[in-house]
């Protein structure tokens, strides 16, 4: 047939079979889904484009559509765009000093905005830390009487309106809506027409003459059809792929990461994250220390050095003291070794080392709730993400014990050349999400850290899924 | 005595009341936070009151800071802050202004019974107990330290013994030599360090203490 559409899709295979090739069929699930989808955007957008409390107040759904779109390419397409970072509220920071226009020159030149008040001797500084302003005066000897983080809400504002991520995903579903609109029609025509006019000389002989445009006048006419519902079905694919083309690349260049500077934002974030996380975990770490074992053996040498004292008391010895005293010191020693060791496995878990399938068959036994396992990991990822995906897991499974009320869980770990993906499924109450500082948050956060994800399921009611992505290296 | 413990530790308060009560103290409250202990401290007047640094609810600083607040608002009550950790810093908090009634130790030490009910009673006595190593602290981090490398070893040792409140027979005991050496040695210590001479063990502490601490 013809040879050009094929031209354009290499990888398909021959024309005959190109209505029927896997790649046909998912690009029509994919136009037949975003399609409402693009519906839906495009109804939650448009309205929120009043003003501008309405734009931050968009921002994290617009977010989360495009968030929806990237995981629908990626699933039905296979297209795998890298996340673009959340909105998130702008740092503001109010600051007092004499020294207003010469802080506003160095804030600008270090890449944030500033504007000196009226009135009183200060500035408002955007988009730096407090840290990072405070080098830059004493860099340049600017004398700060005070500073304090602006208002909470106008951050929230402040960064959400102005977040050129949003505005893109924005311009995203507004073009993507006409082309999901051609995809269909595409989709229609050549599908269903197709299959229509292939099937002309039935539709006659059931007494059907006049449809889509013809009127069927002979048997032999309706004959006639058949090589254009041939050539309907066979140019179908290689139009939709066109049309599917040119969504992905809308996709890669306004629902990802698309500027180095987003993407570098997108890693500082990250960056910050993990390493917060990681001085988090350290205090914690001191904290179980010093309420744990460390105060047990205080008081293990406290009933010894009794003991002893008892011991060399002159004149009689209170044997069943010692004997009680000894017997204390004796529990209090065990209870520190079972401190200790939980300590350590919440450090490196030492199963870890025989592989990630052997350390989630011992952490799914230690569950609360029953656990079935899966697991299919033929290759070992890398040590750090094996560790990532451990705690993931024990993360995600104390969640479903703690939170979910669930009585029955699922944990599954696939490693495919490249990807890595654990998910916990469970049949409990459902409703979790991410709030700022939560547990699932702040896994997102270490995960996004090594270009993973986190995608979260979980309708009221439940079930319950959540899957964690993970690059095979770190 | 009556002691009153601030422990947010169950295991140690628990095993301190027991020490206590078995040398004949009289644990008058045991609490578990910084707020408990000023309340307790208003209510019962101890003789000692025996604090941990950390407790709820921030687990930083809060049981020295209760520790300088009732040194203010009850100079009588003798103050022992215990800590698993010695932050030169605190000591120097604790010892400014007046010294005397005052310790900072280690909670290893209670290891050693005697050594540790010895340093209360020195305590509730007015005179002071601090820790080896907020000792070494306060000399390692002293402005003084040309003039405190003009003494010898041996002087050295008696100035770190003095410094944790020691009287000069247990220095004696410490470094086995007679009392007379000792007595010979810190009135060297003082010669050299410029400190007016002085004659009981406490203005004797309090001497050293201002010296490493300004």
């Amino acid at each position: 047939m013809d040879d050009n559409q094929n031209m354009t899709e290499p990888a398909a295979s021959p024309a005959w079979g190109a209505p029927f090739a896997k790649r046909a069929w998912a690009e029509l699930r994919y136009a037949l889904v975003t399609l409402p989808l693009s519906i839906a955007a495009v109804v939650f957008i448009v309205p929120m484009l009043y003003n501008g409390i309405l734009w931050a107040a968009s921002a994290d759904g617009v977010w989360k559509l495009g968030a929806a779109s990237r995981s629908l390419a990626r699933k039905l397409l296979g297209e795998d765009v890298p996340a673009s970072p959340r909105p998130r509220s702008t740092a503001g920071h109010k600051v007092r000093t004499k020294d207003g226009a010469r802080l506003e020159t160095v804030v600008k030149e270090a890449g944030g905005t500033a504007r000196v008040w009226e009135g009183q001797p200060g500035v408002t500084v955007r988009r730096l830390p407090p840290s990072r302003i405070a080098e830059l005066a004493a860099a340049a000897g600017i004398t700060i009487d005070e500073m304090q983080p602006r208002n909470a809400w106008l951050n929230w504002m402040d960064g959400r309106a102005t977040d050129r991520v949003t505005w893109r995903a924005r311009a995203y579903f507004g073009l993507k809506l006409p082309l999901a609109v051609v995809g269909l029609v595409v989709a229609a025509v050549c599908w269903l027409g197709g299959l229509y006019y292939l099937t002309a000389p039935v539709w006659w002989s059931l007494g059907l003459h006049s449809t889509l445009g013809f009127r069927i006048t002979t048997l032999g006419f309706a004959f006639g059809l058949c090589p254009l519902g041939v050539a309907l079905l066979a140019t179908g694919p290689g139009l939709l792929h066109g049309v599917t083309n040119v969504d992905c690349w809308l996709i890669r260049s306004l629902l990802g990461p698309s500027s180095p500077a987003e993407r570098i934002r997108a890693l500082k974030e990250s960056r910050a994250s993990v390493v917060e996380d990681a001085a988090a975990r350290l205090r914690s770490i001191e904290r179980d220390l010093h309420d744990g074992a460390q105060a047990q053996l205080v008081a293990l040498s406290m009933k010894l050095g009794l003991a002893r004292d008892k011991l060399q008391d002159d004149g009689q010895v209170d044997l069943a003291r010692v004997t009680g005293l000894v017997e204390d010191a004796h529990r209090g020693i065990l209870e520190a070794i079972i401190d200790l060791r939980t300590l350590a496995r919440g450090i490196h878990p030492p199963v870890l080392d025989q592989g990630l399938a052997d350390a989630l068959a011992t952490l799914a036994t230690r569950s609360a709730v029953p656990v079935e396992l899966v697991t299919d990991i033929p290759e070992r990822p890398s040590d750090a993400i094996e560790t990532m995906a451990y705690f993931s897991a024990a993360e995600l499974l104390t969640n479903v014990a703690k939170h979910s009320g669930a009585r029955h869980a699922t944990l599954e770990a696939v490693h495919v050349p490249g990807l890595l993906r654990v998910r916990v499924t469970d049949d409990g109450l459902g409703g979790a999400r991410q709030v700022p500082g939560g547990g699932l948050c702040g896994l997102a956060d270490r995960v996004r850290a090594v270009d993973g994800r986190v995608d979260i399921d979980s309708p009221r009611g439940g079930p319950t899924t959540v899957t964690v992505e993970l690059p095979s290296r770190a | 005595m009556r002691i009153v413990i601030a422990e947010d530790a169950a295991v140690i308060r628990a095993g301190l009341t027991e020490i206590l009560t078995d040398r004949g103290h009289e644990i008058v409250a045991a609490v578990g936070d910084a707020e408990a202990l000023k309340d307790a401290v208003t209510a019962y007047q101890p003789d000692v009151a025996i604090v941990d640094v950390r407790m709820p609810p921030s687990h930083t600083d809060e049981g020295l800071r209760a520790a300088i607040a009732i040194r203010r608002d009850h100079p009588g009550v003798g103050i022992l802050v215990f800590s698993q950790y010695i932050e030169t810093r605190y000591a120097a908090d604790l010892l400014a202004g007046r010294s005397g009634g005052v310790g900072y130790l280690l909670k290893d030490r209670v290891a050693n019974v005697a050594e540790f009910t010895d340093a209360i009673t020195r305590i509730a006595a007015g005179g002071t107990a601090l820790d080896p190593e907020v000792v070494s602290g306060l000399l390692s981090a002293s402005r003084h330290a040309s003039t405190l490398g003009a003494l010898t070893t041996r002087e050295q040792d008696v100035l770190a013994l003095m410094a944790e409140g020691r009287s000069n027979s247990a220095i004696a005991d410490r470094i086995f030599v007679s009392e007379r050496a000792v007595e010979k040695h810190i009135s060297n210590i003082f010669t050299k360090l410029a400190l007016p001479p002085s004659d009981s063990d406490h203005r004797r502490v309090l001497a050293v203490l201002a010296y490493l601490g300004t």
